[in-house]
C-alpha cells in the first residue's frame, strides 16, 4: 500500500512538472502572439523600419486616369495601423497619380498629411530620379511634403492638387518613404545566419575531424574538449565585448555585419565541434576499415565515407546554430549595431530582428512592436528549422534504400 | 607443388602493449591457393591476418617484430601502405558496404586511385560483379543503395568491391560468420572459383568450412602456429595432439 502511494506521488510530480513547462511555453508564445499580431501585416514585412525623406525629380507629363472614380475610391493603400483617410482621393493628371489626405497617429504624435493613394502604370512617378540622379520610383502610401519649394502644410486637398497642376517645369517633390516595417531587419538576420554559418561550420567540422580522426587521445585532446565546453557556457555578452575590442577596434572592421558574424561564429564553434564530434564517433569503425583496406588514403576515407555518414549529426549542429544566431542579442548589439538598414557591404552595420526587438522594447518602450518582431523571429526560426530538416533528410545516406 | 610463395613470415612477434598476441610465427603461403587459419577465439589468427595488409596500423598500441615478406619484400619496412592494400584486399567478418549505391561501392576503390573514365569504371563494375556472382541479382538496381541488399548479397558486394581493385591476394576474416547456410554456400562456391586468379587467405571458425574449401590449413593456438600443412593431412592425420583435440571437438 505504501509503495502505491509513493508511486502515485512521484507520478503526480512528473505530470505537474510537465504541465507547468507546457503551460509556461504556451503562455509565452500566446502572449507574444496576442500582443503583436495586430501589427503584423504585409506592410510590416516589406517596409523599412525608419522613414526616409528625400527629394524626387519627376517629369511634368500628363497621364489620364484609366480607372473610374468609384474604383479610385477603393484604392486605399494606407497603413491602417497608423493612418486613416479624411479627404480624397483626387486624381492629378500631370503626375499621373491620386493624392489623399490622412491622419497619421502614432504613440505620441498626431497630424494630417498628404499621401499618394494611387499611381497609373505609366505615371512619371514610376520613373523619377533622386538628387544624385539615380533612378528611383515613388510608391503608394508615400507622403508628399512640398513641391518646387512650396510646402503643402496648411493647404486643403483641392488647393494642394491645384498647386501640383499649376507647375509648368520639372517637378521637385519632397517625399517621405513610409517606415514602420522590419524588412531590413529580416534581411540582416538572414545575412547574419548565412555568414556566421559559412564561417563557423567549416572551422567546426575540421576541428571535429582533427579531434576524432587525427589527434591521439590524451591530455591535449581533453584540454581542447574542456575548453570547448567552457566556451559554450560563457554568456554571450563576454563574446560581444571581445568582438568589440578585437574585431571592431583592433582589426578595424567597425561595427558591421562582418564583426557581428565573426563574433557569433566564435559563439557557435563549440556547439558545432561537439555535435560533429559525436556524429563522427557514431560512424562504425568497419566503414573506416573497409575504406582503408581498399587502398583509400585516410583523407579520402574521411571525406568520402565518414563525413557523409555524419551528415544527420552535422545537420543537428546547423539547426542549433541557426537558433543561436537568430536569438543572439547581446553580442550583436556590441558588434553589429542597432541601425535598422540593409547592410550594403560586409562592413556596414545592421540590426537583426532580435536586436531590433530589444531596441524597440528598451529605447522606445513599444512592447507591441517588440512582440510583433517576436512573431517574425519565431516564424523564421521554424521555417529555417524545417528547411534544414528537409535538407538533412535528403542528404542522409542511411535513408536511401 | 612447386607453387610460388606469396607471403613468407619469419619469427613474427606481435604485442598489444605488454601482451604478446603472436609468438614467432613462421608461415609460407602459396600463390593461387586457399589457405585457412583455424583455432579457438583469441588465438591470434585474425591478428595475424590483419598483419598481412597492415590493418593493425590502426591500433595504437601494436608493436610488431620479425619479417613479413610479400613477394620477397618486407612489408613492415619502408613501403607504400596504400599500394600494399591495393594488392592485398580484405573482406571483413560483418558485411560493411558503404552507405552509397551498389555502383559507387564498387567504383569507390578505383576512384580513390584516380580512375575517372566512365566507360572504364562501368566495365570494371560489371566485371567485378560478374566475378563475385552478383551481377544477375543487382544489374537492374546498380544505383540503389547497397544497404538494401541481403546480408549474403552485401558480403558478395564486399568481395566484388575488393576484386575491383584487381588485387593479388584476398584476405577474408570469417566472411560467412554473419550469414545463413545458403549465403555461406554461395560464398564458398565463389571462393573456389576465385582461387584460380587470386591467393585467398581465410580465417574461419568452422572446421567444416576449412575442410571444404582450403588447400592448406594452419592451426593457431595461444598465439602460436601449432601445425600447418595440406588440409587433408591436418584433418585426417594431424601430427600434433592439440590439433587432433581441437578438430575432433574436444575443446575450442
Amino acid at each position: 500500500m505504501g509503495r502505491k502511494v509513493k508511486d502515485n506521488f512521484a507520478k503526480g510530480i512528473i505530470y505537474l512538472a510537465t504541465g507547468i513547462t507546457l503551460s509556461v511555453l504556451i503562455f509565452i508564445v500566446g502572449f507574444i502572439f496576442v500582443k503583436g499580431i495586430g501589427l503584423v501585416n504585409f506592410d510590416f514585412l516589406t517596409r523599412d523600419f525608419n522613414e526616409k525623406v528625400f527629394y524626387a525629380f519627376v517629369q511634368n507629363e500628363d497621364v489620364s486616369m484609366s480607372i473610374d472614380e468609384e474604383a479610385l475610391k477603393q484604392k486605399t493603400p494606407f497603413d491602417d495601423r497608423y493612418e486613416s483617410l479624411i479627404e480624397g482621393p483626387i486624381y492629378v493628371d500631370n503626375i499621373g497619380a491620386a493624392i489623399a489626405k490622412v491622419t497619421y497617429k502614432n504613440n505620441a504624435t498626431e497630424h494630417e498629411q498628404l499621401v499618394i493613394s494611387y499611381i497609373e502604370k505609366n505615371s512619371p512617378l514610376t520613373n523619377a530620379a533622386d538628387s544624385t540622379g539615380k533612378e528611383m520610383r515613388i510608391g503608394t502610401d508615400y507622403v508628399i511634403q512640398s513641391i518646387n519649394g512650396t510646402d503643402f502644410e496648411g493647404l486643403s486637398l483641392d488647393e494642394a492638387a491645384a498647386l501640383i497642376k499649376n507647375q509648368s517645369d520639372e517637378l521637385k517633390i519632397k517625399v517621405v518613404q513610409p517606415g514602420g516595417g522590419v524588412k531590413s531587419n529580416i534581411i540582416t538576420t538572414l545575412y547574419m545566419v548565412l555568414l556566421s554559418l559559412v564561417i563557423a561550420i567549416p572551422l567546426g567540422i575540421f576541428g571535429a575531424i582533427y579531434l576524432t580522426e587525427y589527434a591521439k587521445p590524451g591530455r591535449f585532446v581533453n584540454t581542447i574538449r574542456f575548453a570547448a565546453e567552457c566556451l559554450s557556457g560563457i554568456p554571450s555578452i563576454i563574446f560581444g565585448l571581445f568582438g568589440m575590442a578585437f574585431f571592431v577596434v583592433a582589426l578595424k572592421l567597425q561595427i558591421s555585419l562582418l564583426s557581428g558574424s565573426l563574433t557569433v561564429a566564435i559563439i557557435l564553434l563549440p556547439v558545432i565541434i561537439r555535435s560533429t564530434e559525436e556524429a563522427l564517433k557514431t560512424v562504425p569503425t568497419s566503414f573506416r576499415e573497409g575504406s582503408l583496406a581498399l587502398g583509400a588514403t585516410k583523407l579520402q576515407t574521411i571525406f568520402k565515407v565518414v563525413l557523409p555518414c555524419a551528415v544527420p549529426g552535422i545537420a543537428t549542429a546547423v539547426l542549433l546554430s541557426i537558433g543561436r544566431v537568430v536569438g543572439e542579442s547581446a553580442a550583436l548589439l556590441l558588434t553589429a549595431g542597432t541601425v535598422a538598414q540593409i547592410p550594403g557591404t560586409l562592413l556596414s552595420p545592421g540590426s537583426t530582428l532580435t536586436v531590433q526587438a530589444y531596441y524597440v522594447a528598451k529605447e522606445e518602450g513599444n512592447i507591441e512592436l517588440a512582440c510583433a518582431i517576436g512573431i517574425v523571429i519565431i516564424v523564421i526560426v521554424i521555417v529555417l528549422n524545417i528547411l534544414s530538416r528537409i535538407m538533412s533528410d535528403k542528404l542522409d545516406v542511411f535513408n536511401k534504400k | 607443388m612447386d607453387k610460388k610463395i606469396k607471403f613468407n613470415t619469419k619469427n613474427l612477434d606481435l604485442f598489444y602493449g605488454d601482451f604478446q598476441a603472436l609468438k614467432s610465427i613462421n608461415l609460407e603461403i602459396c600463390e593461387k591457393e586457399v589457405t585457412a587459419f583455424i583455432g579457438p577465439s583469441g588465438c591470434g589468427k585474425s591478428t595475424f591476418l590483419r598483419c598481412l595488409n597492415r590493418m593493425n596500423d590502426l591500433i595504437e598500441s601494436v608493436r610488431i617484430e620479425g619479417e613479413i615478406l610479400f613477394d620477397g619484400q618486407d612489408i613492415n619496412g619502408d613501403i607504400d601502405v596504400i599500394n600494399l592494400r591495393t594488392r592485398v584486399g580484405m573482406v571483413f567478418q560483418k558485411p560493411n558496404p558503404f552507405p552509397m549505391s551498389i555502383y559507387e561501392n564498387i567504383a569507390y576503390g578505383p576512384k580513390c586511385q584516380g580512375l575517372k573514365d566512365k566507360t572504364q569504371l562501368d566495365k570494371l563494375v560489371k566485371e567485378s560483379l560478374i566475378k563475385a556472382a552478383l551481377w544477375e541479382e543487382v544489374k537492374d538496381r546498380l544505383n540503389k543503395s547497397a544497404l538494401g541488399l541481403s546480408g549474403g548479397q552485401q558480403q558478395r558486394l564486399c568481395i566484388a568491391r575488393t576484386i575491383a581493385m584487381q588485387p593479388e591476394v584476398i584476405l577474408m576474416d570469417e566472411p560467412t560468420s554473419a550469414l545463413d547456410p545458403i549465403a555461406t554456400a554461395k560464398i564458398e562456391d565463389l571462393m573456389s572459383k576465385l582461387k584460380k586468379d587470386y591467393t585467398i587467405i581465410i580465417v574461419t571458425h568452422s572446421m567444416q568450412q576449412a575442410g571444404r574449401i582450403s588447400d592448406k590449413t594452419a592451426f593457431f593456438l595461444m598465439g602460436e602456429v601449432v601445425e600447418y600443412g595440406e588440409t587433408p593431412v591436418i584433418f585426417t592425420n594431424p601430427a600434433d595432439k592439440r590439433t587432433e583435440d581441437y578438430i575432433t571437438g574436444r575443446f575450442g
